[in-house]
């Protein structure tokens, strides 16, 4: 189903949907799966599991890589191309704006105090986002167990994070997990 | 990460990273801003977060805790991918526009082409068991990863219990409560503001 004016529809929706994508790319994801799943039928609800399964695991962008693997179905690799650039082209020229405006006014007095009461809710949905992925990886306590020596080497060593990566995929080769 | 552990305390207690920049700011060059993105983007398994912090805070030391939290923050409420957006509020902070061209180049080219490659190879082959399972240690791993770099950013924070209470209730209503992100900030950030704002006008 490579057809052009499908790609160009697909683009142009993803294109809005990023611009109004407050809180990030998960935030739409629902309105997306019913936009290419339910409404165009242009790939799978498997698919689309898939591809989020996918996207988790491979290294880049996460959620550009998903649309592109969205756009890939629908119209090649034209489509994944132009959906990957819609997906974060309109937004960052947005987020590019906002930022210069932000900084301007740095040493306000005003700004200290909203960084202050920003960052603590924002630390605490990094760590909610880690604990929904560990949900979403786990297949027992050895995983468990590769999440809280991961965790471990971040807080208490200075070694690089690949090598937990690595120990994660290793003992996952194996069979041990 | 070469950080003497005096250092790392000289940061780690302040309230807020206005002060300490020139302490530990180390100027960037367009070329080196491109590397480094590009290290973040390669190594980025479940979203670049952890990568971004270590070599940006860490290794490069262009940015302290209090600041990479901060446009963490803005990046988080802005619309599109939260570490695009990240990566777009470092470049511009480091070297204005170039530098967030640059960053965003550096994130997303090279890495969105082995990206893209691996995971077409990984769709031909789903029902390949060592893969698979491959793959679930490398997130359980990944996982592991976020939730200590999330600890990390809070060390900063921990001589202040309301902080702490509030980054445990964002964790709980996203966790047990599975609110969307973009909901528990709205929910939150108003209320933690105002605290700050509260306590910033009794403190010396």
């Amino acid at each position: 189903m490579s057809e052009p004016a499908a790609t160009v529809s697909l683009t142009v929706h993803l294109g809005v949907l990023s611009l109004l994508s407050f809180g990030g790319i998960p935030t739409v994801l629902p309105d997306l799966r019913d936009f290419v799943v339910a409404t165009n039928g242009w790939v799978s609800d498997r698919d689309f599991a898939n591809f989020f399964a996918v996207v988790q695991s491979v290294p880049g962008p996460n959620m550009i890589l998903m649309m592109s693997f969205i756009g890939w179905k629908v119209g090649g690799l034209a489509g994944a191309i132009a959906c990957a650039l819609a997906t974060f082209g309109p937004s960052c020229t947005v987020v590019f704006v906002i930022h210069g405006l932000w900084d301007r006014f740095r040493a306000a007095p005003w700004q200290r105090i909203v960084r202050r009461g920003l960052a603590p809710v924002t630390i605490g949905l990094v760590i909610a986002g880690g604990i929904a992925m560990a949900g979403a990886s786990t297949t027992g306590w050895p995983t468990l167990v590769v999440t809280a020596a991961a965790m471990a080497l971040v807080l208490g060593t200075r070694l690089s994070p690949l090598w937990a990566l690595i120990a994660g995929g290793a003992f996952g080769a194996l069979d041990l997990l | 990460m070469g950080r003497s552990a005096l250092e790392e305390n000289k940061v780690g207690h302040s309230s807020d990273g206005v002060t300490d920049d020139a302490l530990i700011m180390r100027p960037a060059g367009l070329l080196s801003v491109f590397g480094a993105f590009l290290n973040i983007g390669l190594c980025g398994f479940g979203g670049g977060l952890v990568w971004a912090h270590r070599v940006v805070v860490g290794r490069r030391r262009w940015l302290s805790e209090q600041e990479f939290a901060e446009l963490l923050s803005l990046a988080q409420f802005m619309p599109g991918p939260n570490i695009a957006s990240l990566t777009v509020c470092i470049g511009a902070r480091l070297r204005g526009l170039p530098g967030a061209l640059v960053a965003l180049a550096g994130f997303i080219v090279i890495p969105w082409m082995i990206g893209f490659g691996l995971g077409v190879l990984l769709l031909r082959h789903a029902d390949n068991v060592v893969l698979a399972n491959t793959l679930t240690g490398v997130s359980a791993a990944a996982a592991g990863l976020m939730i200590g770099t999330g600890l990390r950013l809070l060390l900063p924070h921990r001589t202040r219990p309301i902080a702490l209470m509030f980054a445990a209730l964002a964790l709980a209503l996203a966790v047990f409560a599975k609110w969307p992100l973009l909901a528990v900030l709205l929910a939150l950030t108003p209320l933690s503001i105002a605290t700050a704002a509260y306590q910033g006008g009794r403190a010396p």
